[in-house]
């Protein structure tokens, strides 16, 4: 699919005769406003689908998989001594000795699956998810690894997974964007852009919901509702005579009905956000009550993914609260920080895989775990783990994904990949994959190229398929 | 990141013993070589539209006085279809001033028009809207998205580059001002090395400002491989120019032949080359110059104070001047005071125009004059900032070298200044990766400042000491720091070597405290204070300046760590030929010689181009569509004749945009009505022939200042510092901005809101104001709920209908009167009756006080408000 850079399709005068809503709240106009909350009302399928959602738990600042998945036995064993392999350069430049892994590990569930004790959880759900040990990167410093994780493209600029997705099937809600960030308190470096849109419609950016306040800027109406009501229902009005007396054009009747979605979205994101209606079971399942704040902020976000799939949105993306060790990124106090992190994220992630799962949810939703590049097995300083893009660990679940699986394998410290290498283009098609589009024909129009996702890289890992 | 490095010599180890970030020896990947375009293939490809020369088609015969029309006209003709009538005189009046100033006509400009519209009075209005200060703060804007105009440089932690606004306000003045488009881009490709710069009344240098254009660029703080690093910013500012100035994507022919248009791989390194030998610089408006009587008086006082306390100066003998440094067996000089004309660079006036020999008072600046004054001097030459003062800036660079020695040896003294070792062009050098790099000088005792450079044996580097003001490039204490003003620094020699210890030094000879209490000393003293208080330091801004000249090679696949052919300096082969501009550019980076070629008469783009990027701005699209690509796959132009003979316009009469805008805006086409008709159902179905207007929303920054315009709220002041966003508005992150402003952004336009990659102004983000990363000609035209919500209930929005509610009613005292204002005010025309009905009923049902604030947030959010028709 082809696309001018500037082209937006407005609905047509016809389609808005045939829909034409005459006042707020009236009429869902999913159908009109493909255009605006994602998509470019086409819904672009290549192959049948096998997932319609995504759900990505970004996992900021890159966690150790040596630590938590990976497990090693070699390095524990050397702990202590000089690393044995050729180092890469660093970031930090403060090569320590091997570091064996922080945490005892053991195999999971009936796949057998090697977790930590970190995750205590998570190691319940061992059979549903799908690891990749064997990711690699390009960069070794945040914002580049951050900028290709998510836009496939170590510079700024580029439209991140989620704003592609939105763009290519659209939200199914009709009074939600089609991409939405769960914003838990850290934007990661490299900002915002790393849910931008990119030279994509600016309507397929990523809207961020803030867990704290209010979670979309200006969501609130100003004022007493029923006169907010009344004033838009005026300007609607006016804006109708206007367009009577001096003619009309889909440029400025999409500018009304966007402002009916704005409306509905003033009362769908209170909705979505307001967690009353969930079970006392469920709530203590994700951790809404924890006695770890973070747990809880992340639990809440957790819930929300569940509650924003259920509506039809494309993508939401989860970022970590703020847990006061740096994100996953642990130059020093590696143990300290991976306890924090894991508590804050073990059981809402846990208890978010068994609630797809019970709804039905997960075989259509892909949730993904991981971050921009790994960590190494030897120390920076005396307890801490430096960047390490050349092995590392994501996983799956849900969406077609092979529950129990163990694909690729890197070396005797969990250093560099030995064995299946997986780029994050090939994770990116294989994503793509799943919802029904191939990425080598899923591409844009501009500065002159037809750019895509996965540039001009990327194989859909079949093995890690259904 | 959690903490710093502690251990550089490993890292530094490390980073020598990987292969894949060494730089590669000239040609050795030869045999990889991109194949370059053939001459059948180029020849081919050269055919293309976009590189033929202007056409010299006259406007088509017919009824038409207006040359626009009649080239619109007869297109038209050929479908069966004809240009609009006339849209009403409102409508034709605030599409005026939205496209020429980007604000609202006042009631009064209304009045004055529409009661007698006729041609001679839309052509007085337009000459006056030409003529506003605001015309400038317009179209600026324009320009500021194609050079991705940004104050930071992105990246982890959003530095600051410094004194970024000074570059917003030459815009706004050289558009203003009418400045030759062609003069204005030679400024932005070399305005740093005219021999007669554009100076202001006050003297002061314009067209160097314009170089700073290449520096909103993301620059990283801690890259792992700088060369790489390095090469991704020289793509992004290239990229930048090709699309600005040339509309060619360049950008494409970086990891091999471009694959559609006629740029092989060798234009993009040779265009490259002209880049590599630049560098960054803080560069003054108006240095004091060091040949003037009175910077001269100020050295010859420098030499009275020394006499008076009893130290002559050495003999100027014409003798050689020594810098008192023994060279060993291997250590090579890469620069020495001692040979003033060993390739320094210097800039701002510090340094004067030559090393200085004898002692110097270095004491505080001249506005603390009694503290700890004193006399100091390094044997033999020595570069220093303040021959003519310590108040006065500078920064003094050695020629480029290649490291092929692992240390670096540099002789140097200085307080509150620097010294870095610029590797690769990365100006950034910090902790944890590159501390080693970069030195503070603190204490003003002359000492060798020793760099381990065993990391970067084979890159390209040069050594830049600095005293001045304005904060260094990342520095950790950022945002609008200031370096103390009475620092300096002083550098002697640079010895490259394979000796860990630097070379024996004759000892300096001891600091000279003054004896303030000796009358002679005192009255020299004080004479030569007033001598340096003779001339203010000068602003600075980021500039471009000339570095050591140098002809690249092709990087085989884009990867810069594998070379491949020479890439000989050049302009488009397809335009100029293959043949080098290496010796035009002399020992320089050629830059001057580069915008001679992008000038060139055979050169049809830049003209092209420009009145491409007008016509967009008036219509909503360019008679290419595509306005940063004339190339293969961009769009092919609508009307080729009328886009020709608009760039001929241009040429002709003097490059002056402000002609060709008059040109359009009194053009039937510009000023007909928008209101879609038979045509747009069969033969002109996307308006592509112009057959009306089109409906353009208002852009984001356009929008809020119209906001403030109805609200009687603009500050009109022009230019200045930015003005920061509000502190609710920033998100927690690294890099946020120390400083904070105020929630409604002082009432100044919106082009003097602070631009930050990192932290975008979320109501201009709402509304498609783009991330600047790249050209962008086009902006995208998004309809999300974002913006409805900013409408509806953002507190800045709702603060400004309150303020135009306050004002109709101060004015009226009866309803209907209220609402006839506010339309006036909000859309340039009466209610009528049905809206008038509809606004009394409302005002009628809510009567209270908020009734007319209400209903002036509802009028603010109507499409009449946020559209032009």
């Amino acid at each position: 699919m082809t696309t001018p850079g500037d082209d937006r399709r407005a609905p047509t005068r016809r389609e808005l005769l045939r829909h034409a809503a005459n006042g707020f709240a009236m009429l869902p106009l999913a159908h009109l406003l493909g255009g605006r909350n994602g998509g470019d009302g086409t819904q672009l399928r290549h192959h049948p689908a096998r997932a319609r959602s995504v759900i990505f738990l970004y996992m900021d600042g890159g966690p150790s998989a040596q630590d938590l998945f990976d497990y090693k036995p070699r390095l524990a064993r050397e702990h202590g001594e000089p690393f044995a392999l050729p180092m890469e350069p660093t970031q930090f430049d403060d090569n320590g000795a091997t570091m064996g892994p922080v945490a005892r590990f053991a195999q999971r569930g009936e796949s057998g699956q090697w977790i930590s004790d970190l995750l205590p959880h998570l190691c319940t759900a061992a059979d549903k998810l799908c690891f990749v040990r064997s990711m690699v990167a390009e960069f070794s410093e945040h914002t580049n690894a951050n900028y290709f994780l998510h836009t496939g493209h170590g510079l700024q600029g580029r439209p991140s997974m989620g704003a592609w997705i939105g763009y290519g099937l659209g939200a199914e809600a009709d009074d939600l964007p089609a991409y939405v960030v769960l914003n838990g308190g850290l934007i990661p470096p490299g900002g915002v852009d790393n849910f931008h849109s990119g030279f994509l419609p600016a309507h397929c950016q990523g809207s961020r919901f803030a867990m704290r306040g209010e979670p979309l800027a200006n969501l609130r109406p100003l004022g007493d509702p029923a006169r907010q009501r009344a004033r838009l229902q005026l300007g609607a009005d006016l804006d109708r005579l206007s367009l009577a007396e001096r003619g009309d054009d889909p440029a400025l009747e999409a500018a009304i009905h966007n402002a009916e979605l704005a409306f509905r979205m003033q009362s769908a994101v209170p909705e979505l956000m307001h967690l009353d209606g969930e079970s006392p079971r469920l709530r203590q399942l994700y951790g809404l009550d924890d006695d770890y704040e973070h747990t809880r902020t992340f639990a809440r976000q957790c819930l929300l993914a569940r509650r924003l799939v259920e509506r039809g949105v494309r993508f939401v993306e989860l970022t970590c609260p703020d847990t006061g060790s740096d994100r996953w990124d642990q130059h020093a106090n590696l143990e300290r920080g991976l306890r924090r992190n894991c508590r804050t994220v073990d059981r809402p992630i846990t208890a978010l895989l068994a609630d797809l799962d019970a709804r039905g949810l997960l075989d259509e939703t892909i949730v993904l775990f991981g971050g921009e590049f790994g960590r190494t097995p030897f120390a920076q300083g005396n307890d801490g783990r430096d960047h390490n893009p050349f092995g590392f660990t994501m996983w799956m679940a849900g969406g077609g994904f092979r529950g129990g699986c163990s694909h690729g394998e890197t070396d005797e410290y969990g250093y560099k990949v030995v064995a299946d290498p997986v780029s994050i283009h090939d994770l990116h098609a294989t994503i793509l994959w799943q919802l029904g589009i191939d990425h080598e024909r899923f591409t844009y129009r501009f500065g002159g190229r037809d750019l895509r996702l996965t540039d001009v890289f990327g194989k859909v890992q079949r093995d890690l398929l259904c | 990141m959690a903490r710093t490095s502690r251990n550089h010599l490993a890292a530094r180890a490390l980073l020598a013993a990987t292969a894949t970030f060494a730089v590669p020896a000239l040609g050795q990947d030869g045999d990889h070589l991109p194949p370059d375009l053939t001459g059948e293939e180029m020849s081919q490809r050269r055919q293309h539209w976009a590189w033929q020369p202007l056409l010299d088609a006259p406007p088509p015969d017919g009824v038409d006085t207006h040359p626009v029309d009649a080239f619109l006209r007869a297109r038209l003709h050929q479908v069966g279809a004809a240009l609009s009538p006339a849209a009403p005189p409102d409508v034709q009046l605030r599409r005026l001033w939205f496209d020429l100033v980007g604000l609202p006509p006042p009631p009064d400009a209304t009045q004055r028009f529409c009661a007698e519209p006729s041609d001679e009075a839309w052509r007085a209005e337009v000459d006056r809207l030409l003529a506003s200060p605001h015309y400038g703060e317009r179209q600026a804007r324009h320009w500021l998205d194609l050079v991705r105009y940004s104050e930071t440089l992105g990246h982890e932690f959003d530095y600051e580059l410094p004194n970024a606004w000074r570059y917003r306000d030459y815009v706004v003045r050289a558009l203003n001002d009418d400045v030759p488009f062609d003069q204005f881009v030679r400024e932005h490709l070399a305005g740093d090395l005219l021999p007669a710069p554009r100076r202001d009344a006050a003297g002061n240098d314009e067209s160097v400002i314009a170089t700073g254009a290449f520096w909103f660029v993301e620059q990283a703080h801690s890259p792992l491989d700088v060369l790489q690093h390095e090469a991704d910013r020289l793509d992004n500012q290239l990229d930048t120019i090709g699309k600005a100035v040339l509309g060619v994507t360049l950008g494409c022919a970086r990891c091999h032949d471009h694959k559609f248009d006629a740029i092989p791989a060798r234009d993009y390194y040779g265009l490259l080359g002209f880049l590599q030998g630049s560098r960054y610089v803080q560069a003054p408006l108006r240095p004091w110059p060091a040949d003037s009587a009175t910077f001269r008086a100020a050295l010859q006082a420098q030499r009275a104070l020394a006499a008076a306390a009893g130290l002559a100066a050495p003999a100027d003998d014409g003798a050689a001047p020594d810098d008192g440094v023994t060279l060993r067996e291997r250590d090579r000089v890469v620069a020495t005071a001692a040979r003033p004309d060993d390739g320094w660079f210097v800039t701002n006036d510090g340094f004067g125009d030559r090393p200085w020999r004898g002692p110097l008072c270095l004491d505080q600046a001249p506005a603390a004059p009694d503290s700890a004054a004193q006399l100091r001097a390094l044997p033999g030459a020595f570069w220093c900032s303040a021959v003519a003062g310590v108040a006065r800036e500078g920064t003094l660079h050695s020629r480029s070298f290649a490291v092929d020695e692992r240390y670096l040896h540099v002789r140097a003294a200085g307080r509150e200044s620097r010294i870095k070792v610029i590797v690769d062009g990365f100006y950034l050098p910090r902790d944890p990766i590159y501390g080693e790099l970069h030195r503070v000088l603190a204490d003003g005792e002359p000492r060798w400042l020793t760099f381990d450079l065993g990391a970067w044996r084979g890159h390209r580097a040069f050594v830049m000491a600095i005293d001045q003001r304005a904060p260094d490039l990342g520095d950790p204490g950022r945002d609008r720091k200031r370096y103390a003003d009475d620092g300096w620094v002083a550098v002697q020699s640079i010895v490259l070597s394979p000796h860990a210890a630097p070379p024996p030094t004759a000892a300096p000879p001891p600091a000279l405290a003054l004896d303030l209490a000796a009358p002679t000393i005192a009255a020299a003293l004080a004479h030569l204070h007033e001598r340096q208080r003779a001339w203010p330091v000068s602003p600075t801004v980021p500039a471009l300046a000339d570095g050591t000249g140098r002809d690249g090679f092709v990087h085989v696949r884009g990867n810069p760590h594998r070379a491949g052919a020479p890439a000989p300096r050049r302009f488009l082969s397809a335009i100029a030929g293959a043949a080098t501009l290496r010796e035009a550019a002399g020992d320089g980076c050629g830059r001057l010689a580069l915008a001679d070629a992008v000038l060139d008469d055979d050169d049809p783009l830049p003209a092209r181009v420009c009145v491409n990027r007008i016509w967009h701005h008036l219509f909503g699209r360019g008679l290419v569509r595509s306005v940063d690509n004339l190339g293969a796959l961009g769009d092919q132009p609508t009307h080729p004749e009328l886009l020709d003979w608009l760039a001929r316009q241009l040429r002709e009469h003097g490059w002056s945009q402000k002609h060709v805008l008059r040109l359009i805006v009194t053009s039937a086409a510009y000023r007909q009505d928008s209101r879609r008709g038979p045509a747009d159902v069969d033969v002109d179905p996307e308006n592509v022939l112009l057959h009306r207007q089109n409906v353009r929303p208002l852009e984001a920054e356009v929008l809020r200042d119209a906001l403030l315009a109805v609200a009687g709220h603009l500050d009109p002041t022009m230019g200045g510092p930015s003005i920061e966003q509000p502190r609710e508005a920033i998100a927690e992150a690294r890099g946020a901005p120390k400083q904070y402003g105020p929630a409604d952004g002082g009432g100044r336009r919106s082009i003097y809101l602070a631009v930050r990659r990192n932290f975008p102004h979320p109501m201009l983000l709402a509304f498609d104001q783009p991330t600047p990363f790249a050209c962008v000609g086009a902006r995208n035209r998004s309809n999300v709920p974002a913006q409805a919500l900013t409408m509806s209930n953002d507190a800045f929005v709702r603060a400004r209908a309150e303020e135009l509610a306050t004002l109709v009613c101060a004015a009226a005292p009866a309803a209907p009167a209220r609402i006839d204002a506010l339309y006036r005010r909000c859309f340039a025309r009466a209610p009528s009756d049905a809206e008038l009905q509809r606004c009394l009923g409302f005002v009628g049902e809510h009567d209270d006080a908020a009734a007319f604030a209400d209903l002036a947030h509802a009028l603010l959010g109507t499409t009449g408000f946020r559209f032009l028709r």
